[in-house]
């Protein structure tokens, strides 16, 4: 009869219902996590050599693996569609995997089944049993007692002449591993909305005595007031300090003093201090006298095609569609000297117009002092000084609170569920004429730690109520009733 | 200051000697002895035939209190040794390989030794003492002027960070190295079975235990690097290879976590991706003599 219902059922099962069943079991399959977590891993360990020179060092000893190695530094890992897939992947299983354990978890800590067996006590890997001359009900509160002051939740429910107990402490711990899985997700969606809605620039260059614009609809101007740095005797830098002056639409708004480590903050904008350079302060004026350009070509952000030594700047003129060069002189004469053909000294800089409309016609070239003008073509160029650049890196990331947040609950839930384990012991108090039989065995298969547990606690059973316990311990065997399945959540 | 880093580095050479006896004396227990018996039988004939077999026996006990008690000595100079050297800085000793791996060193001669206290097995000193002692013959061969207490460059100037998330770091690498030697021992456990050594059962309590410790700190270390990186750089994650190193070597843990929830995995290839584990550990701790990046600090780029 029951095997005529059980065919009954699955033949009234849908085709729709066995798949979304089968795809339900992939994702709250351990096994499958595995697989996806170590894929994610390879992933991770292929972008990592892409950032080294180890990838080259096997291309060179193994020349046949060359292409392999050409194609793994071509290929932008971190940003590819393998890794988005898995990350997504991962996010489903943890999502379907929580849905699928929620109910199982709840129930151990709300109602756990207080019932067992004595085949599972009698083939545990371990238990414990005494005689104690008492009845059963006083035997279980004995039990109580002394699990009671261990932290235990001792639950008894009588079957027949026997009681059984169940027994479990740091229940509420099995919750860890939901925030822990919560925060990986958080975290990816954190990223995903500082991608989204941030912006971060890299190289904000302000000049002494300059104003430049944030942009990003943010509104901001930030000034470099000054820019000072400090050195040790042995030449290492101590400090790079940006006195800065913050403006809101034209109003100031904020000004601070910046180093690394040490950032301004405004509303959702963070501005850090990089690192700093050259500049060349220009003055340039076409044949009327007007001026196209009065302010600081940041120097170092190129450089020579010639001279990798010499720093170099560029500045555009769309009023003229021109294109100036700046060059400064060479930073370290002693490496390849043979590349500095323009041998510039001190207070000097070489200075190229280029047509940006006709880049093939002949750029104008001039080395002109510190003071001095020059005229190049159409336009005259004055040096006025030279001057310094802070490189500040401004960003705003409007998932950097998610990524906070994910971060305490990961933390928060590895030390839940690592630092508080769930142990649960089984017994039964069975009457044996005037006397009370305890049987009580832990489950704890293949849990060292857990089993030491469980033998601390016969030994204080033993103390409390002055018995004697014969431990067994048992061979493992496979098949075990007790059997871990292949899911999580059972 | 250039006494307490002599005197720092004395110590260290202390600690180098008592690290090298308390090896061999923990190999020594562990190991065990090589018994040879021999019987002789007068034939009836009149010659004598002779057999001899080998017989595996416990190392001697004593050997193992030695290589616990030097193993203390030594934790005890590495610690003065860190301290001095802590002092001469006015910081953490992590600004360079050579000040790293002292730390490292130090505290992973102490992890074990607690595991060892709380276990009760001293089995585990054989492997953990010859990763200690490779390390250390890796601080003698790093160049004299590592040894000299430099600065530090603007971008490492944030004290309790820097202390907070080194630490865990050196803290995780220590309890995966400590897992590492249960995962050794283990494997060699369920097939040999020796009885001198400790349980197979124990052996993965041990690298379990370890892995809950190291997992969360490693955790840790990524999500104060990401502040860090924040603070400094204005973005808490830059695909930097440190940070992807570090999350390779997490994610592998993951796994071994897993696993040690799957029948059929549990055992001896949980065992194994706790080696693989631990050459991500190595893999990220050099990284610095072959990743570029914002990690450069290494002293050895």
């Amino acid at each position: 009869m029951a095997q005529a219902t059980l065919q009954n059922r699955s033949a009234r099962r849908s085709p729709i219902e066995m798949i979304v069943d089968r795809i339900w079991r992939f994702f709250c399959s351990v096994r499958a996590a595995i697989y996806e977590i170590a894929f994610l891993a390879v992933l991770v360990l292929l972008g990592t050599l892409r950032g080294s020179d180890a990838p080259q060092w096997l291309g060179n000893a193994i020349p046949f693996t060359q292409p392999a190695v050409d194609w793994l530094y071509g290929w932008d890992v971190f940003h590819s569609l393998p890794l988005m897939l898995i990350l997504a992947l991962l996010c489903v299983a943890i999502v379907v995997c929580t849905i699928n354990r929620v109910p199982g978890i709840w129930k151990t800590i709300s109602n756990p089944v207080v019932r067992t067996t004595r085949g599972f006590l009698e083939s545990s890997e371990l238990s414990a049993s005494y005689s104690m001359p008492h009845q059963p009900d006083t035997a279980a509160q004995g039990i109580q007692s002394t699990l009671g002051k261990n932290r235990y939740r001792v639950l008894h429910e009588p079957h027949g002449s026997d009681i059984h107990v169940f027994a479990d402490k740091n229940r509420l711990a099995k919750l860890g591993t939901f925030p822990f899985h919560l925060a990986l997700i958080l975290m990816l969606i954190g990223g995903i909305v500082g991608a989204r809605y941030g912006f971060r620039e890299n190289s904000f260059v302000v000049p002494e005595g300059s104003v430049r614009d944030v942009g990003h609809n943010t509104g901001l101007s930030v000034e470099l007031v000054q820019f000072s740095d400090s050195w040790r005797e042995d030449g290492t830098p101590v400090e790079y300090r940006s006195d800065l002056v913050l403006y809101k639409n034209g109003e100031v708004v904020d000004e601070d003093s910046i180093t690394v480590n040490n950032p301004m903050t405004h509303g959702a904008v963070t501005i850090y201090q990089s690192s700093y350079g050259q500049t060349a302060r220009l003055l340039i004026t076409d044949n009327q006298d007007r001026v196209l350009f009065d302010d600081s070509v940041p120097l170092g952000l190129y450089t020579s095609t010639a001279n990798p030594d010499a720093p170099a700047g560029v500045q555009m003129l769309p009023q003229v569609n021109a294109q100036i060069n700046v060059i400064a002189p060479d930073e370290d004469r002693a490496n390849a000297p043979e590349l500095d053909t323009l041998n510039l000294q001190g207070g000097q800089m070489f200075v190229q117009v280029r047509d940006t409309v006709d880049p093939t016609s002949e750029p104008v070239s001039a080395v002109v002092e510190q003071g001095e003008s020059v005229a190049l073509g159409d336009i005259n160029v004055q040096f006025v000084r030279e001057e310094r650049f802070t490189l500040l890196q401004v960003a705003s990331n409007p998932g950097i609170p998610i990524f906070w947040a994910a971060s305490f609950l990961l933390v928060a839930g590895l030390a839940t569920t690592f630092y508080f384990p769930h142990r649960r012991v089984r017994g039964i108090i069975s009457r044996d004429g005037d006397q009370a039989g305890v049987t009580l065995a832990p489950l704890a298969r293949w849990d060292w730690s857990g089993q030491r547990d469980f033998r601390r606690i016969i030994e204080q059973l033993e103390r409390d109520l002055g018995v004697k316990a014969t431990v067994v311990e048992r061979p493992k065997e496979t098949g075990h009733p007790m059997a871990e399945p292949d899911q999580a959540g059972a | 200051m250039e006494t307490l880093v002599k005197l720092s580095f004395f110590c260290f050479a202390a600690a180098s000697i008592a690290l090298a006896g308390s090896l061999v004396s923990y190999i020594l227990y562990t190991v065990g002895r090589v018994k040879v018996r021999q019987a002789s039988l007068q034939t009836s004939a009149g010659t004598t035939v002779t057999a001899s077999s080998a017989e595996f026996t416990p190392g001697w006990s004593s050997a193992g209190k030695f290589g616990s008690m030097l193993a203390w000595f030594g934790v005890v100079l590495m610690g003065m040794s860190v301290l001095f050297r802590t002092i001469a800085a006015e910081r953490g000793p992590y600004s360079n390989m050579y000040e790293f791996s002292l730390a490292f060193v130090f505290v992973l001669m102490l992890v074990y030794l607690l595991f060892e206290r709380f276990y009760e097995v001293r089995q585990l000193g054989a492997i953990v003492m010859a990763i200690a002692m490779a390390m250390a013959l890796y601080i003698w061969s790093l160049p004299a002027y590592m040894r000299e207490v430099d600065a530090l460059n603007p971008a490492l100037q944030n004290g309790p960070l820097m202390t907070v998330h080194v630490s865990s770091a050196i803290l995780a690498y220590a309890t995966f190295a400590v897992s590492f030697a249960a995962a050794i021992l283990f494997l060699i456990q369920i097939r040999r079975n020796i009885s001198w050594l400790p349980s197979a059962d124990m052996l993965d309590d041990i690298g379990y235990r370890a892995v809950t410790i190291g997992f969360p700190m490693l955790a840790l270390v990524l999500i104060l690097g990401s502040i860090w990186a924040h603070q400094a750089w204005g973005a808490y994650w830059s695909w930097d290879p440190k940070e992807t190193a570090a999350l390779f070597t997490w994610l592998v843990y993951g796994v071994y976590l897993h696993t040690r929830s799957l029948r059929g995995w549990r055992g001896q290839r949980s065992a194994i991706v706790l080696l693989i584990g631990f050459g991500a550990v190595i893999f990220t701790y050099y990284g610095n003599y072959f990743f570029g990046g914002m990690h450069a600090y290494g002293g050895v780029n």
